[in-house]
This record gives C-alpha cells, structure tokens and sequence, in this order.
C-alpha cells in the first residue's frame, strides 16, 4: 500500500495531547462532539489514533498561508 | 528576518499587526519599494488592518446563504448541455452544470470518469517507459491483439495474433509465443474451453457443435481483459510542461484510483481522478475536501466564471465533508439532515417530511432561517439576533 500523507491533496494529520485538545476546546468554547468528525479507518490518519481522538489538520490555505483544523475520530 | 529590504523598526511594526501572512508581505512588499519613514509605516500597517477587520465577515453574517447565491446565480450562466471532447487531449469530460450538479449531489461515479497520472523519473523522461505504465494501466482486449475469425466448418474460434502488437504490449517478454501461451490459459480460465495453440494461432470451440453457442464463445472473448485494469478503456500520454519541467503525463478514461496508485512508475503523490468517493477511500477525508473545492474551482473557472470566490466554494466543501463521509447538498444530505422539519418540508418531498414529522411527534424548535420565514418571525441573522435585555432588581431605581 502506497504512503498517503506523501500525496498533494492531503495535509498534514497529528494527534492533538489532552492538555492541547483542552486549550482547543476552550478557545473556542464549544464541546468535543462540536468538532468535525473523520472516520477512524480514514487512510490519512496516523496510526495510532482511536475513536475519541482529535487530530489536527494543517493545511495549505488557499485564502492564507497556513490553516489549522480539528477533527474529531469517530467509530 | 524577513527577505524584504526593511529596517527593524517597521518589521517589528508589521510582524506586531494583526494580519494574516500573505497580507503581511505585501504589506512589506509596498513598504520596500517605497522609501517610508517608521512613522508613515505605523500609518500604512494601521490603515490596512482596519481594512482587513472590515472586509471580515460580520458576526451573525449568513455565509451560508451568500454561497448558495453567489454560487447560483453564476450556474444559472452555465452550460446545460455537455461538450465532448473538451477537455485535455481528446478525452471526453463532462463540464459546464451536469458536472457542478454532480460534484455537490456527490454522485458515486462520475458521468465521465477520468484520472490524470503522473510518472516517476525515468518513468517521466522517457516515452518508451511512459509506454510501459500505459500497457499495465489500459485494458487490453483481444480485438486489439490480433484478428477473431469462426470457422463454421470445423466449429471454431480461431485468433491470430499480431506478434508487433504482442512485442509492443509485453514489452518485458522476450518471445511473444509465451505471451501467447498466458493468453490461451486465460481464455481457458474465463471461458471454461479448451484451446489449441499453434505458435500465434489460438483455436477453440464449444463443447457441442452449435452455431449459437460459437458465437456467444466469440461474444464472450472480446470482453476478457488479458492486460490492465478493466475499467480503463483509453489512455492518452501526453507530453506537458511542469513545476519539474518536462515530462510525459498520461490522461485516462475510465478510473481505478487505487489500483494505479500501486502500479510501478506511478508517482503516488500527485496522481489524482475525478471521482471525489474514490479519492475519499484512497487518501482520506481531507483530500476529498481538496478535490472538492479544486473540482468545482475548476468547473467554474472552464466556464469562464472564475470570479466566484473561493470561499463560497471551500464552505462547500467544508459542509460535505463535516460527517467524515462525503455527503451530498440535497435531500438524502445536508438538507435531509437538518433539525428542523419545517425546514426539511420547504426543499423538497414536503408532504411526506410532514407526514413522518407528525407520526413521529417532531417538535419543531423554530430556531433555523426557513421556518423562521414560513412562520413570520423575525429571523435570527444579522441585526435580527440582537435583543435587548434589561436586568431586573439589582440595578438602581430613577426618582
């Protein structure tokens, strides 16, 4: 199987720390479930994450240099 | 240290200011070409932010309305109908509407389903090896390898085989009788007969002498796939000019994103296809989002529309990918999926949303634009989710 996070189309995936995912979560004052959700079998995920992950999506913005997202894993 | 021609002062000035990167440099840009003063640079940095906070999106502002429009009224400028052979080297897409609609109802497979593959080093440089990745992605049919004649005589199917063609397409096999030889075992294999092999000629036929059953024989033979991938009836190679300059790239028609991603000479990184779902299951959720927004940018853009701004079309994106699944804009997606059944009931099928409401004792919140609309309540946007409090008890009293 060929490497996916080599690939143009997808950003950069890493696993958020509790103690990053509070100061996300607080920044923006909303709950876990309020984030958007990516599939655990998604293949751009890292390895190690597991459903109730955040993981943070740095992408190449279109509209500014850099953009930085938060998805929720689910089942 | 930035890469402009300006002193400390006016960079600490810029860096301080509550700018996006990209706004940032230009900001530097104008100042370096310019020969401005620290005091008139403060001026420059403060003008632009207010600029910059003043073309942000209000609060309360309904983004999602002025996509739908600023999407919309361009669509209605676009062409109904498909034209073929529009798009790069020969190779039939669909564009204009037909594709925009089925990019946003997220069809499974795309009208024209195409993929745009890119080779690895040598793979890239050299025509004869671009060949070599066209022969192990294209379907190979036996129409293409050699003639198909019956022999009503004898109950015969007999297949000859052009041996430039073989040379051509097994380039890595040195005598194109063994080639032979693989494509008389899978003609027994996928069609259950025996064969009879004499050098490049193939013979066979059905168990019992019948015409019919010869023919269904002949039928059956020229849907094998002997070489390739199935779905892919047609490549294009291409010789382009690139970011990594020249090299050859090939065009498909038909796609089978994750088989070509593995084969040899392939470059995985920047491979892509139109089908959003294959790009779903193969590189992520993320990558769709990408695809998305890059889809219809491009749409639009072919239909010389390309003033719609990209944020309308990124919220899209945005929408459809939220779940972690690729969902549709309509009823069996977003709009399906909306809390509201007044709401629901105003885009389409509304008896049916109604009758389901009611079985199921729904209660409508009335928190949402449309029903909101229906109803005639304000609606909670802009100005018309601001209301006045007063407190009541703890504050002072008035003579």
């Amino acid at each position: 199987m060929v490497d996916v996070s080599n690939h143009t189309l997808v950003p950069d995936h890493t696993l958020l720390d509790d103690g990053e995912l509070e100061e996300v979560l607080e920044e923006y004052n909303i709950e876990k479930t309020d984030l958007p959700k990516i599939k655990r079998t998604d293949p751009a995920l890292p390895k190690e994450a597991d459903t109730g992950d955040v993981v943070k999506i740095t992408r190449d913005s279109r509209t500014t240099d850099q953009a930085v997202v938060y998805r929720l894993v689910v089942e | 240290m930035t890469e402009y021609d300006v002193s400390n002062d006016i960079e600490a000035i810029v860096e301080d200011a509550d700018l996006p990167r990209r706004l940032k440099d230009e900001v530097y840009e104008t100042l370096a070409d310019r020969d401005v003063t620290t005091e008139q640079a403060d001026e420059i940095v403060q003008a632009t932010v207010a600029e910059y906070y003043n073309s942000r999106v209000d609060p309360l502002d309904p983004v999602g309305t002025v996509s739908a429009q600023s999407i919309g009224e361009p669509g209605t400028q676009m062409t109904m109908n498909t034209f073929h052979y529009a798009g790069v080297a020969e190779i039939d897409v669909t564009q204009g509407l037909p594709r925009l609609i089925e990019l946003v109802d997220a069809r499974k497979e795309p009208d024209t389903p195409m993929m745009t593959v890119y080779l690895e080093d040598e793979f890239a440089q050299n025509r004869e090896r671009a060949h070599e990745v066209v022969w192990k992605i294209e379907a190979t049919k036996i129409l293409q390898l050699g003639d198909v004649s019956t022999n009503v005589a004898d109950m015969l199917v007999q297949v000859a085989l052009n041996e430039d063609t073989l040379r051509e397409r097994w380039p890595t096999v040195e005598d194109p009788v063994e080639v032979a030889e693989e494509i008389a075992a899978t003609i027994e294999s996928k069609l259950g007969v025996e064969t009879r092999q004499r050098g490049l000629v193939i013979e066979f036929g059905p168990e019992q002498p019948s015409y019919r059953d010869l023919l269904q024989l002949v039928e059956e033979l020229r849907e094998i796939v002997f070489k390739g991938i199935e779905e892919i009836s047609r490549v294009v190679i291409r010789k382009e000019e690139t970011d990594q300059g020249e090299e050859f790239i090939l065009y498909t028609e038909g796609s089978a994103f994750g088989d070509v991603l593995d084969i040899e000479g392939v470059d995985a990184s920047r491979t892509t296809c139109n089908n959003i779902h294959e790009i779903h299951r193969n590189l992520g959720i993320e990558a769709a989002r990408e695809a998305i927004i890059e889809e219809t940018m491009n749409t639009l853009e072919e239909q010389g529309l390309d003033d719609v701004n990209i944020r309308h079309l990124m919220l899209v994106a945005d929408i459809m990918t939220n779940e972690g699944t690729i969902e549709s804009i309509g009823r069996h997606g977003i709009s399906g999926s909306k809390d509201s059944v007044l709401a629901r009931a105003a885009f389409e099928v509304t008896v049916s949303h109604l009758l389901d409401a009611a079985i199921h004792g729904e209660i409508d919140e009335l928190d949402g634009v449309t029903e909101n609309v229906i109803v005639g309540k304000p609606i909670k946007l802009g100005t018309g989710d601001v209301n006045l409090r007063m407190t009541s008890g703890s504050g002072e009293q008035a003579d």
